[in-house]
């Protein structure tokens, strides 16, 4: 390893993006992974299909390590975290600590792709008896059950008949702390509300929302089939609390543009958890001493045009380290750090060369 | 045919609780007839493209007359539907369609919904299946429902009168107080008429009321109002005698 090398911290979709993308174009990368295998999230968290289209995730996520580890110019180390970083912007030192031990490892720039973790639903102010209920269960949860094909009452073992999604469990409240909208449960919700509809035909699936955020085409390739195709309902009107009701959920709230206060009976009721910082990208925020924003998210100081570059010279970030994001975005802005992780280290060869 | 309506009644008994159902009211009558209902209404051909999601954005309340008059809502039309709330789809039938004007201003949804063809569906299935609503709904129509079949003209120059048709002005009372010599002033002869629309040959009035009585419409008149049926029948059975027709 020498300055030449960019480390990429995060060996999810985004740092295998950008270590990638780094090999693809003549560079050298260290890709550095806290957990023992690649993947991230989608593998960590068993997640069936990817949003929008629904490609089964693991085989998608296994082609990117692949084309990972077959880089010659990608070096690897799983089980690794970066525990301190000195040196100056250009011929930075990490120090890591893996199943060796104590490593040291120079690079000339830094890539965080740390990522997010789901919103705890048990935190705050939730009134949803995610703790106390089996059959309150969060997307991700709903996700892993889905690359079984199988959709069953975590209580009973039941195919449920009434299932429904509450959006913005985590996101836009104020009271939380997380004001922002973590911009990517509508379509995950709405895509799981399809699977479940395909899996357990004769369920009916209530998908209650503040607003739906299906941007670009999340619109006409996922919602629209959804409510057209699939018939999931969709109902203006957050749930304020899950309460038991015999053997199933009776959840309350407001159905807004029919205005009238609604209690439905559930079977099961998904928690659509919105996103927050990782405590990587907390941690690695602070090793690194770049600027975070109040929810702790790496902040990308150069916005809008340049989405990637952090407050401190050499460091990138790219993915949902700097907030809420979906996989189309993770890639592209990950792919965009490598450049530029690239074009600053080469910038300051031809400087010293000069 | 089963006669399901009461009118609008008292709330609902059911589970106070459980309002997104109990909202509709009409408790005494069975979930399994509104649901029954409702399938003969999804069942019609043009169902699937009059309905396809709705955003719940009211585009087609802003521009609904009715809604300006009444407490009448193409939105909920379309989602009562879409939700496939039976009660409420059932309530509609009972109270809300009959206030929809059918101009179709509506279909301007950008998802492409047709809230107005909900409510012609909706009105031919209340009709159909002899619901109090469309009885209701078509008695004030009886008298134009007469005009048209015994005479085979809709509006004739004596109905417009001031109590009748306040809306018109009180021009309305002037001209009716000269009726006939009003008409007479008017150039075609064939308006020299006040108990019809215009001179209107037997044969015409004949041929009409055969295709009324082929197509089914006389039966749909005997379901919604029977002594209107019988007046009709009885007049037109002269008539037919006359001109020496066996039916």
């Amino acid at each position: 390893m020498s300055f030449d090398t960019v480390a990429v911290i995060g060996g999810g979709p985004g740092g295998l993006r950008a270590a990638h993308g780094i090999a693809e174009i003549g560079g050298t990368a260290l890709l550095i992974e806290e957990r023992d295998f690649l993947g991230g999230t989608p593998i960590a968290e068993n997640y069936a299909g990817l949003t929008p289209h629904g490609e089964p995730a693991r085989p998608q996520i296994q082609a990117m390590i692949d084309a990972v580890t077959a880089s010659p110019g990608v070096q690897v180390l799983t089980s690794t975290v970066v525990t301190a970083v000195s040196g100056e912007p250009g011929a930075f030192t990490l120090t890591m600590r893996g199943p060796d031990g104590e490593r040291q490892a120079e690079c000339g720039a830094i890539i965080m792709a740390t990522g997010f973790g789901h919103f705890d639903p048990g935190r705050e102010t939730q009134m949803y008896g995610y703790y106390e209920f089996p059959d309150v269960i969060t997307l991700s949860d709903l996700e892993s059950m889905l690359s079984d094909h199988k959709v069953v009452r975590p209580s009973n073992g039941e195919p449920p008949k009434r299932v429904c999604f509450v959006q913005c469990v985590g996101s836009r409240d104020r009271h939380i702390g997380n004001e922002y909208c973590s911009k990517v449960c509508c379509g995950v919700a709405s895509k799981e509300a399809i699977e479940v509809r395909q899996l357990v035909p004769d369920s009916k699936v209530y998908i209650f929302y503040i607003d739906m955020r299906m941007y670009g085409y999340w619109e006409n390739e996922i919602y629209w089939p959804a409510q057209e195709k699939h018939h999931v309902q969709y109902v203006k009107g957050i749930i304020s609390e899950v309460l038991a009701k015999g053997d199933r959920l009776l959840v309350r709230g407001e159905d807004t543009t029919m205005g009238r206060p609604m209690e439905l009976e559930m079977d099961m009721v998904v928690l659509s958890v919105g996103m927050e910082p990782s405590p990587g990208t907390k941690k690695m925020a602070r090793l690194l001493g770049v600027q975070q924003n109040k929810y702790g998210f790496v902040d990308a100081v150069k916005v809008p045009l340049d989405t990637v570059t952090t407050s401190r010279e050499g460091v990138f970030a790219c993915g949902a380290a700097l907030g809420p994001a979906d996989l189309e975005d993770t890639v592209s802005s990950a792919a965009n750090a490598a450049m530029k992780a690239i074009a600053y280290l080469r910038s300051r060869a031809a400087a010293a060369a000069s | 045919m089963t006669q399901t309506d009461t009118g609008p009644g008292a709330p609902a008994e059911a589970d106070a609780r459980l309002k997104l159902s109990a909202a509709a009211g009409y408790a005494d009558v069975p979930l399994a007839e509104k649901e029954r209902l409702f399938d003969e209404v999804r069942a019609d051909p043009r169902f699937g493209d009059y309905l396809y999601g709705c955003y719940e954005c009211g585009i087609c309340v802003a521009v609904c007359p009715s809604a300006r008059f009444y407490d009448f809502s193409p939105r909920r039309i379309a989602q009562a539907a879409a939700r496939e709330d039976a009660e409420l789809v059932y309530q509609q039938m009972v109270e809300d369609i009959w206030e929809c004007s059918q101009c179709f201003s509506c279909v301007r949804c950008p998802r492409g919904n047709n809230p107005g063809g909900l409510v012609t569906i909706m009105r031919e299935v209340a009709i159909n299946n002899g619901l109090a609503s469309a009885k209701e709904a078509l008695v004030g129509y009886s008298r134009i429902i007469y005009k048209i079949m015994s005479t085979g003209t809709q509006v004739s120059p004596d109905m417009l009168q001031e109590d009748a048709f306040p809306d018109w002005g009180p021009e309305t009372a002037d001209v009716s107080v000269n009726l006939d010599l009003w008409r007479r002033a008017l150039p075609p002869e064939t308006l020299h008429t006040t108990n019809t629309g215009w001179k209107v040959a037997d044969s015409t009035l004949i041929e009409l009321y055969l295709i009324w009585l082929h197509t089914g419409a006389l039966d749909m008149i005997a379901d919604v109002d029977p002594s209107l049926h019988a007046i009709l029948t009885e007049v037109m059975e002269e008539r037919l005698e006359e001109e020496g027709i066996e039916i």
